[in-house]
């Protein structure tokens, strides 16, 4: 039986009223997928008691009300779920693979980084050419194909109302793009604005505070109150957990267009359903990634 | 109806908070401090989770439309029904035209006016609470202002007679400059030294001006994290773990020398190093610390926990005996 080589999850009660399940520190596209996988199963299971599960990138949080369900059994029916997760064979997902149009080193988010310069680790470079450096790029472009030449897999929602943490899929940890965040946050940060902390990429769905690297712009919300655009009718966030992201560069004149389209109401995102499978992941790496982007509109 | 005179510093609708949407992004909210707020419906003989309203150090001012029955409980402002000094813990009946002026405390930070059937505004998934910074729930998704026509419910049969109940002594909170809060220890606590740890529980930690309904800042001590090798993906220094949900009440390092505990309002996750998360009837009386005042830690056993939270029902149960 294939396996995920993970270590057995780490349970710990947060308070009264917690459960916070640690599957690995490290963050690993494989304890995502279980962590996704748990918290499903928790909530099919509609156990009474239970208010909030959440799945997290590398571990997951449960909130229940101890006047129902014991904090102690919970825990011991969390590890027999945890346990018969941990097989990829029976980890396939529907999710959908949606395609974001960005304009990498935009002005509006290099005018607010250098609104924030006294706050950055490195003051005479911009978001971008931080990022470059820090991960050994000499050359733009190359840093923005490498961006976006994969999927990121969202893998876990919060912050914020809309807010999704993606980590790119069919990587080696050496091959990702890291950077360390503000150690003072931007008490200000553009909507739509595509940041890079960690080994996780985001796109801030509202305008305020934020840490992260910005190195582009998202041409399509995230977040749409007014539930106008048709893939926004069923609820005002685009980021679903388990959806893959694909960036697309687009120059100004492209972004532009986009933007009327949006304005318009008219905009479709380009994006496909696939059946995700952590076995073929698993045993094939990136190319499966490869096999998943292909055809996407 | 109940026509707000003065808007006083930061009045919201809350409730016990919303459930299910925390994986969203969207935190419980909810009272600050559930005891007081608990004791508040039992006088009016409402049920427990009926929404009322939460004033934080200095109160507001209103005009009630509606012959009802009200209490305040919570951190004691001084109030007054129509210029006569009205007590709080106490029910007492209100008539159409009566204006309640409720203004500062000294002591404590959160008040709860609960009215008989409770705040009438919409519930935002599942919920009356106010989420102020998403502008989600209560009246308009925002603390009341000067002007607003907050709509109430019809006083519940048998309303009328909790007029003059009041609560005993013993059974208000002690709203003392110094408060011992209890948490269980877990979470990322491994990134902590031993010396980190040490200093941390017996520190008295001083709490900040920006403590809010997000948050409680503390300042006053310095903890060290243990050199552990940085969690791969991580963003940032050593103070920074795998983005993953926070428990409300997790107590959690912003650096070697700030720390904060998670309120209702809280972020729902991110990368701090946590250690371990206060029980929920410490939170309620840390919302009534005021800046300036101290905590110290305490770590207790789950079971520990467990009898504390035993102890707060029953306490509440005794009460509503004396009460109803």
């Amino acid at each position: 039986m294939p396996t995920f080589s993970l270590p057995e999850t780490v349970f710990s009660f947060g308070g009264d009223e917690f459960i916070y399940a640690e599957i690995t520190r490290d963050m690993k596209v494989e304890s995502n997928l279980k962590a996704l996988a748990v918290t499903k199963e928790l909530r099919d299971r509609n156990i009474p008691g239970i208010s909030d599960v959440v799945s997290s990138n590398a571990s997951y949080l449960v909130r229940y009300n101890p006047e129902v369900i014991s904090g102690k059994d919970l825990v011991d029916y969390l590890k027999e779920i945890d346990y018969t997760k941990s097989d990829p064979a029976n980890l396939g997902i529907s999710v959908r693979m949606l395609e974001i149009p960005v304009w990498y080193d935009d002005p509006v988010t290099r005018e607010c980084t250098d609104r924030f310069i006294d706050r950055h680790p490195d003051p005479s470079l911009s978001n971008l050419e931080f990022c470059m450096k820090m991960n050994g790029f000499s050359d733009k472009e190359a840093f923005i194909e490498h961006h976006s030449s994969i999927p990121y897999l969202i893998t876990m929602l919060g912050f914020m109302p809309g807010t999704a943490w993606q980590f790119p899929l069919g990587l080696k940890e050496q091959e990702m793009i890291q950077a360390p965040k503000y150690k003072s946050p931007r008490t200000d940060t553009p909507e739509r604005s595509v940041g890079v902390g960690g080994a996780f990429t985001v796109i801030y769905p509202v305008r305020g505070s934020g840490s992260y690297q910005l190195i582009g712009r998202s041409a399509v919300p995230v977040y749409d109150s007014s539930q106008k655009l048709a893939d926004f009718q069923d609820t005002s966030f685009l980021a679903r957990l388990g959806d893959l992201w694909k960036y697309r560069p687009v120059n100004e004149s492209e972004y532009m267009r986009i933007r009327k389209e949006i304005k318009d109401g008219t905009y479709r995102f380009n994006k496909k359903d696939i059946e995700l499978s952590p076995l073929e992941y698993v045993n094939k790496g990136k190319k499966y990634i490869q096999e998943l982007m292909e055809d996407i509109q | 109806m109940i026509h707000i005179k003065k808007a006083g510093f930061w009045t919201t609708v809350q409730d016990t908070g919303r459930t299910g949407t925390y994986y969203l992004g969207l935190p419980p909210s909810g009272a600050a401090d559930k005891y007081s707020y608990y004791i508040g419906n039992m006088l009016v003989a409402n049920p427990m989770n009926f929404a009322a309203l939460e004033m934080t150090l200095v109160g507001s001012t209103f005009e009630f439309h509606k012959r009802t029955v009200v209490a305040l409980t919570g951190a004691p402002m001084k109030a007054y029904l129509n210029h006569d000094p009205i007590p709080f813990w106490e029910a007492f009946e209100v008539k159409e035209g009566d204006i309640l002026s409720v203004q500062e405390c000294r002591k404590g930070v959160k008040s709860y006016l609960c009215i008989s059937g409770g705040v009438q505004v919409d519930e935002i998934y599942g919920s009356k609470s106010t989420y102020e910074f998403n502008k989600i729930g209560g009246f308009k998704g925002r603390k009341l202002k000067e002007g607003d026509e907050l709509p109430i419910n019809e006083p519940l049969p048998g309303a009328f007679k909790q007029v003059g109940k009041s609560v005993p002594l013993t059974y208000t909170p002690l709203l003392d400059d110094f408060q011992e809060l209890r948490f269980t220890i877990g979470l990322s606590s491994y990134l902590l030294s031993d010396e980190g740890l040490k200093n941390f529980l017996s520190t008295d930690w001083t709490v900040s001006y920006e403590s809010s309904r997000v948050a409680y800042r503390y300042k006053g001590g310095k903890v060290s994290f243990s050199q552990q090798h940085r969690p791969f993906g991580a963003a940032g220094g050593p103070a920074d773990v795998v983005d993953f949900a926070y428990p409300i009440g997790s107590v959690m390092f912003v650096n070697e020398e700030e720390l904060i505990v998670l309120q209702n309002d809280g972020t729902t996750g991110g990368s701090y190093v946590s250690v371990g998360a206060v029980i929920s009837s410490d939170l309620d009386r840390m919302a009534q610390l005021r800046p300036k005042s101290t905590s110290r830690f305490r770590a207790i056993t789950f079971d520990q926990a467990m009898e504390a939270r035993k102890n707060r029902k029953a306490r509440l149960g005794k009460l509503e005996e004396i009460l109803l």
